[in-house]
């Protein structure tokens, strides 16, 4: 991760294009054209783990922005504000240019238009219809997959009028078979959680996911997924399991507490381990590089993020069923809209399916002003609690 | 009797308003966005009614909905919950943020409503974003047809068009009232106005505009003067939090609201096709905050300022309404730049935080009339 920000601002002083992007955004179509994605998202993250977020928020509270909006958003646009020299890995680059997508929250563009107001830089929109079909991707409605593949188009001439070259038809290719190896490398090492006791855990989850996020289509992402993979079946062949008493199989939706990943190793005490994340299969999907474009839509559209909620209700559903969880824990994201309504929809759904109890948590991934730490862990242990009274009776 | 008084009693007696239609034999259809095209409802003889809560606590909704979610739609679910909207024959949303979209799983879960529908309307105005819109209006007509057994016709939406028009022409007639010195009607009093057309048919509300249109310039009660303030924000439901202002020694006399000029401002061309009429009206009308043209938006509140002759402006934003939050910054700037102070307030809809509001406003327009 430091080396992505060290390549992104020495893209910056070698004049060569930077955009900012945000999840969901179909990146691959900018690995194809030779522009160095940055993740303001990620940044966040990374500043919470770093403990300087709450620091950064303040800052951009100061500048008028209200406390309850997005703290990935909160944390970055404080950054602006801050002096290079003391922000980890020395900020972001400035963008040339902004790409943003609707399919995980309208947050999103409403945060890019003011950084894209901010530095005077253009912000391109591709406008994902909301899919509220449960379906799979072959079940989407025609409509939706003709705008977002014209709006690919229009996104490809934007950036070739911002970097000045020619999409290569045949570098887009190669680009989708990477992210589809990519993807397909990912899915592997989670296939491998199936096991008890489970051979990783949420916390390498969520260290490692960065790749599937913004950089699926490159050879470094295939080469670090392959080695871990290897890692990851071996540990899951000799039965090592991320604890050793392995008592309860959680299902982890949304974000960590980015701030405290080392709330996994407390879980793991407990004798709890989390054998899935949504965050780690919403990005799963193969694609077909004879139609990228295509696949790109059917990929993107069907991320649960951009669905009503009985997608992840299936999802989760899913994930239980595979991956022999006990329970769920929703952790609802203060700051989220899209990451806290509906969790009770699936904490009843997921009860009434399956007879799994789920938690939700009241919590905030970056703004740790948001988290009652004595209080959340309080709840996880009457939570867990339940679960071995459960446990007894079958 | 004053002259506004028939529109807020109809407010006020909003769910007898419906059933009354309901018993004359109308659909009556909910909807929760201004970018809903209702003069396709309208056309199969129904009525589309805007569904909002009351200003009260919300705990039938608070245990469906975390407290960061939007409070106007929490009150409005809460109002579904507790079975004040059980006369609706259909619901209908749209796109347009975070809390709207999942709260529509709300409502798909736990009203026993018999039609429910989502309107994918764009973020943006591009040519894509019309046809694609298009598409959205024609499969919306089709899904009504397929729930109510009715065929909405071509000339029927015309009909429409002209009732909605009318409407939208004597509402700016009464805004026109409120760019007098005092102004002729209150910002309590248009809100009201502006709500009512918002529950009731546009026929009878068309009736009523035109008698208060005839009456108002006679009326012996006008709003005395004041710091003519200009109000932005989403959705505002409530008179009271103007009459704060005005008591104050404000008035309010214009606004940007969703429950406001945005509502009525842009007509629907009646010469040209009307279902790419209506297409093109709800798609490129004055942008709400939920598009990607924000700067055009800006521009109006700015244009607005002007032609009202505004000395400063009030942002209501309701708590957790990420869009207006996240532009309320940059409106301030603006309207700084061109020496109009502006105050900020976040508001609950189920009027938590009242009095401290109530100190805020009094406080600003005392700075800003430079009384004390």
């Amino acid at each position: 991760m430091k080396k992505s920000y060290e390549f992104a601002h020495k893209t910056k002083r070698a004049k060569k294009p930077v955009a900012w992007v945000a999840s969901t955004f179909p990146v691959e179509i900018l690995y194809a054209m030779n522009i160095t994605p940055v993740w303001p998202e990620n940044y966040a993250s990374l500043c919470a783990a770093r403990h300087v977020s709450v620091k950064l928020c303040e800052i951009a509270e100061r500048k008028g922005f209200s406390r309850d909006i997005c703290s990935y958003a909160r944390c970055v646009i404080g950054s602006l504000y801050e002096e290079k020299e003391r922000l980890p890995e020395g900020g972001l680059p400035k963008p040339d240019f902004l790409v943003a997508s609707t399919g995980a929250c309208v947050t999103h563009f409403k945060w890019f238009q003011f950084v894209s107001h901010h530095f005077k830089v253009p912000l391109f929109l591709l406008d994902a219809p909301y899919n509220i079909s449960v379906g799979e991707s072959e079940h989407l409605e025609n409509h939706h997959i003709t705008t977002y593949i014209s709006q690919l188009e229009e996104l490809t001439d934007f950036l070739e009028k911002q970097t000045g070259e020619k999409l290569d038809r045949k570098q887009l290719h190669e680009t989708i078979v990477l992210s589809d190896r990519t993807s397909q490398l990912w899915e592997e090492i989670q296939n491998y959680r199936k096991n008890t006791p489970a051979p990783m855990g949420a916390r390498d989850a969520f260290s490692t996911v960065f790749y599937m996020l913004s950089a699926p289509s490159t050879q470094e992402a295939i080469d670090f997924y392959e080695k871990l993979r290897d890692e990851v079946a071996t540990r899951a062949e000799k039965k090592f399991g991320i604890t050793q008493s392995e008592k309860f199989r959680l299902v982890w939706d949304n974000l960590p507490l980015w701030f405290d990943l080392r709330f996994f190793e407390y879980l793991n005490n407990l004798g709890a381990v989390v054998v899935a994340e949504t965050f780690s299969h919403v990005w799963i999907g193969r694609l077909d590089p004879s139609r990228p474009y295509e696949s790109l839509a059917r990929k993107y559209l069907t991320n649960f993020a951009n669905c009503s909620i009985d997608r992840k209700v299936a999802l989760i559903q899913n994930l239980v069923k595979e991956f022999k969880a006990d329970g769920v824990i929703l952790p609802a994201n203060w700051s989220c809209r899209m990451m806290s309504i509906g969790e009770t929809i699936v904490k009843e759904e997921i009860y009434r399916k399956l007879g799994i109890p789920c938690l939700i948590l009241d919590v905030d991934s970056t703004d740790n002003r948001n988290y009652n730490e004595s209080l959340v862990k309080r709840n996880v242990e009457v939570f867990l609690q339940v679960l071995s009274e459960k446990n007894c009776e079958s | 009797m004053n002259v506004v008084d028939p529109f807020r009693n109809n407010l006020l007696t909003r769910h007898e308003v419906g059933k009354r239609l309901k018993a004359q034999g109308k659909l009556v259809v909910g909807w929760s966005c201004t970018s809903t095209p209702e003069e396709i409802i309208h056309s199969m003889n129904a009525v589309p009614v805007m569904v909002f809560g009351n200003l009260e606590n919300t705990k039938l909704a608070d245990v469906h909905l975390p407290v960061n979610s939007c409070s106007f739609a929490r009150s409005g679910f809460n109002s579904v919950l507790k079975g004040d909207y059980d006369y609706l024959d259909g619901f209908v949303t749209s796109r347009s943020c975070d809390n709207r979209n999942k709260i529509f799983d709300m409502w798909k879960h736990y009203s026993e409503i018999p039609f429910i529908e989502f309107i994918n309307t764009p973020h943006t105005r591009t040519e894509g974003a019309y046809d694609f819109f298009f598409n959205e209006i024609l499969r919306f007509k089709s899904s009504l047809e397929k729930a109510f057994g009715e065929t909405i016709s071509t000339s029927g939406l015309k009909k429409s068009v002209h009732v909605y028009n009318r409407n939208r022409l004597l509402l700016k007639k009464v805004y026109e009232l409120r760019k007098r010195e005092p102004p002729l009607i209150s910002g309590a009093e248009a809100l009201e106005i502006m709500l009512s057309s918002m529950i009731m048919s546009k026929e009878d509300h068309n009736g009523l505009l035109e008698s208060l249109i005839e009456e108002a310039p006679k009326r012996v009660d006008p709003p005395k003067s004041g710091v003519r303030l200009l109000i932005s924000g989403s959705v505002l439901d409530n008179p009271e939090l103007l009459r704060i202002a005005e008591i104050a020694g404000g008035n309010i006399v214009i606004d940007d609201l969703c429950t406001g000029s945005r509502y009525f401002w842009d007509p629907v061309d009646s010469d040209s096709d009307p279902w790419h009429a209506v297409a093109e009206r709800y798609l490129r009308k004055i942008s709400s905050f939920s598009m990607i043209e924000n700067e055009e938006r800006f521009k109006h509140t700015i244009e607005m300022t002007k032609q009202f002759d505004v000395e400063a402006v009030l942002i209501f934003t309701l708590k957790h309404c990420d869009t207006h939050l996240f532009d309320a910054p940059q409106l301030i700037n603006e309207l700084k730049n061109l020496g109009l102070p502006a105050l900020h307030l976040e508001w609950e809809h189920s009027q938590r935080g009242l009095a401290q509001l109530k100190t805020r406003i009094e406080a600003f327009i005392e700075m800003v009339s430079g009384v004390g």
